[in-house]
């Protein structure tokens, strides 16, 4: 049965495409209007931003065209690319760093609540220190190497991933536990055919706004002397006298590179391990 | 297993490839050893892209030049802290330090020794053009920026306070990282900075900055930047620190000798090392010419004194640590000894 409609699908759609290039156009939720309601808000941002800058008459702030030629001439310069490398390669290790520890920690502290009571406060007690202040320690524990931003960046997103995983176990339903108990599983088979499988959705939403927490810190975590990477673009930019139209370029292509970065991670709620914790609105 | 094999498959190769990436476009680990490999026996000098640091680079670019390859590795930094932490922290064992940070950090117990001057002048305060400010009296209640509490601009406005019969309530100090000074000034969010060139130079370069004085007007032969090194170096190593510090006077000599001299240093110190525009050090190099100077930087117990005392009354020095403490004078008795680097560019 399955064969029969994938085989009569195509031959549906080819005879509806050419109702559907009609409709295209009055349907508000096609791909193509939300393509433009997208790009038409950026355009006037752009515009509102460009024109603020001519009518305040500022010579220091960049309009878009500026910085634009600045992201032109890194690019030229071959820094842009390695610098992207850069800080995509801090925010990885930082932030598989704080995976490979969060969400084990989160799932033990989430299920033994003794243990979580006795470790529960010192979390909460590191999970506000923003990492900028960390730096100094950073710094005399790891000196000015890449190991110093990666600490950085492991900090900053190892908390929101502990806290939601610890969370996922704790408002676990309490059915898929009982009929665990029913099939007798071993203590590691629970860990890891029920409560890891449970919690996994909760854990992927925590793994996403840890992700996007650990690209935020890259600025301040290459603030350290290192000598690459985005946020040592803005910094070495603003060392460079009046190039703020760098120093813009950097907060761009942040910018966008945190985007590709979310799009990216949203793929995983995709999967049907994952997918069946979401309530779909649509 | 479709979500752990396409997670873990996808996680395994990105982070190999994001890995070997930076390797090889960051770290050029991949890149042909470069002659001698004798990088591991180099030790690290921090600086910051400041006039005040000038002869850093100048003997990191020469030795290159002369010999292919550099006595140490010169490592930039954007602010005070970083730099202070990282020779803390032993990974930069000299460093291009403030005068008065090193001596409180020597009154804190730190194994810092002051062993050679990094500059002399070199300073200024400047306002905006439009302002009404022409003499210190006319800063009274007005906002101040300097680097640091510890840098001496913080002093040379105390000095200067004094010489105008003000104390330091009479104005308002902030302390900001000098790159972001010439942005600060010309919003017109602090009324008067102060810090290391270029950065002074800078607003006036770009037209909204007016100079109020230059450190020599107010403070004769005034030292900010030293270079110091970790105590252990002097003990262990005492032959490499003496190749060091000759290295610096001959670069200072040799950037005093000629105008030629000094805007051939602006080019190469902007291009490879500050990266800056160049305009930028060949006007704070040349516009007057005694705005900054390299020559005449032998430690001398005089001027060490004078900023023990003004660090004193301005609270951030205790007055523990003395001039012998501090510095070790012996690796250039005689500084008219101290032949400039017998380095020509090439003409283009």
């Amino acid at each position: 049965m399955s064969a029969t409609q994938t085989e009569a699908a195509p031959r549906a759609r080819s005879t509806m495409s050419s109702r559907h290039t009609q409709t295209w156009l009055r349907n508000p939720d096609s791909a193509f209007w939300k393509t433009v309601r997208a790009v038409g808000m950026l355009a006037l941002f752009f515009t509102i931003w460009g024109v603020a800058v001519r009518l305040s008459h500022s010579d220091l702030f960049p309009t878009p065209g500026n910085v634009l030629r600045g992201i032109i001439e890194l690019a030229q310069k071959g820094l842009l690319f390695k610098y992207i490398v850069a800080s995509l390669f801090r925010v990885t290790w930082g932030f598989t760093l704080a995976v490979l520890i969060g969400v084990p920690t989160g799932l033990v502290l989430g299920w033994y609540s003794r243990a979580f009571q006795a470790f529960n406060p010192i979390i909460q007690i590191l999970r506000p220190i923003s990492p900028i202040a960390w730096i100094p320690v950073a710094i005399l524990w790891f000196g000015v190497t890449d190991a110093a931003p990666i600490f950085l960046i492991f900090l900053a997103s190892v908390f929101p991933i502990t806290v939601s995983a610890i969370a996922a176990v704790q408002n676990m339903q309490p059915v898929y536990l009982r009929a665990a108990q029913n099939f007798g599983l071993s203590r590691s088979e629970l860990f890891r055919q029920v409560i890891f499988r449970a919690s996994l959705p909760q854990i992927v939403t925590g793994i996403r706004i840890a992700l996007g927490v650990a690209w935020l810190v890259v600025v301040a975590a290459e603030m350290i002397a290192v000598n690459s990477g985005l946020g040592y673009l803005i910094i070495d930019a603003r060392n460079a006298g009046k190039r703020y139209d760098l120093v813009v370029a950097g907060m761009v292509m942040i910018g966008f590179i945190g985007l590709i970065l979310d799009l990216l991670v949203r793929q995983l709620e995709k999967f049907d391990e994952v997918r069946w914790g979401y309530g779909m609105r649509r | 297993m479709s979500l752990r094999k396409a997670l873990v498959t996808t996680a395994v190769a990105w982070l190999v490839l994001i890995t070997l990436g930076h390797a090889w476009l960051n770290l050029h680990l991949f890149a042909a050893k470069r002659a001698g490999g004798t990088d591991q026996n180099k030790f690290r000098i921090g600086f910051l892209p400041v006039t005040c640091h000038l002869t850093c680079p100048v003997t990191d670019f020469i030795n290159k030049q002369l010999y292919g390859e550099s006595i140490f590795e010169p490592v930039r930094f954007n602010g005070w802290p970083e730099l202070k932490e990282a020779h803390l922290s032993g990974y930069t064992p000299a460093t291009f330090i403030l005068a008065p940070m090193a001596m409180a950090l020597r009154e804190q117990g730190v194994p810092i020794k002051i062993v050679y001057l990094g500059h002399r002048d070199g300073s200024a305060v400047m306002v905006h053009k439009d302002s009404q400010i022409y003499r210190m009296e006319d800063l009274r209640g007005k906002r101040v920026a300097v680097p640091n509490r510890f840098s001496n601009q913080r002093l040379l406005i105390f000095r200067a306070l004094k010489q105008a019969h003000m104390s330091i309530n009479d104005i308002e100090l902030v302390e900001m990282p000098p790159p972001d000074m010439p942005a600060a000034l010309y919003a017109k969010a602090v009324d008067a900075i102060s810090s290391g060139e270029p950065f002074m130079g800078q607003t006036e370069l770009d037209g909204y900055g007016r100079v109020l004085w230059l450190t020599k007007d107010v403070w004769p032969n005034f030292i900010s930047c030293v270079l110091a090194v970790h105590e252990d170096m002097i003990k262990n190593r005492r032959d490499v620190v003496q190749k060091l510090v000759d290295g610096i006077a001959k670069s200072g000599k040799w950037i005093d000798q000629s105008m030629e001299h000094r805007m051939e240093t602006a080019q190469f110190v902007s291009k490879f090392y500050y990266n800056q525009n160049p305009r930028l050090l060949t006007f704070v190099l040349s516009k007057p010419p005694d705005r900054v100077k390299y020559t005449n930087l032998t430690l001398r117990k005089p001027d060490f004194e004078e900023i023990e005392e003004l660090g004193r009354e301005s609270g951030i020095l205790k007055g523990t640590a003395r001039f012998e403490d501090y510095t070790d004078a012996s690796f250039v008795k005689d500084e008219s000894a101290v032949q400039p680097y017998a380095w020509e560019p090439p003409t283009k």
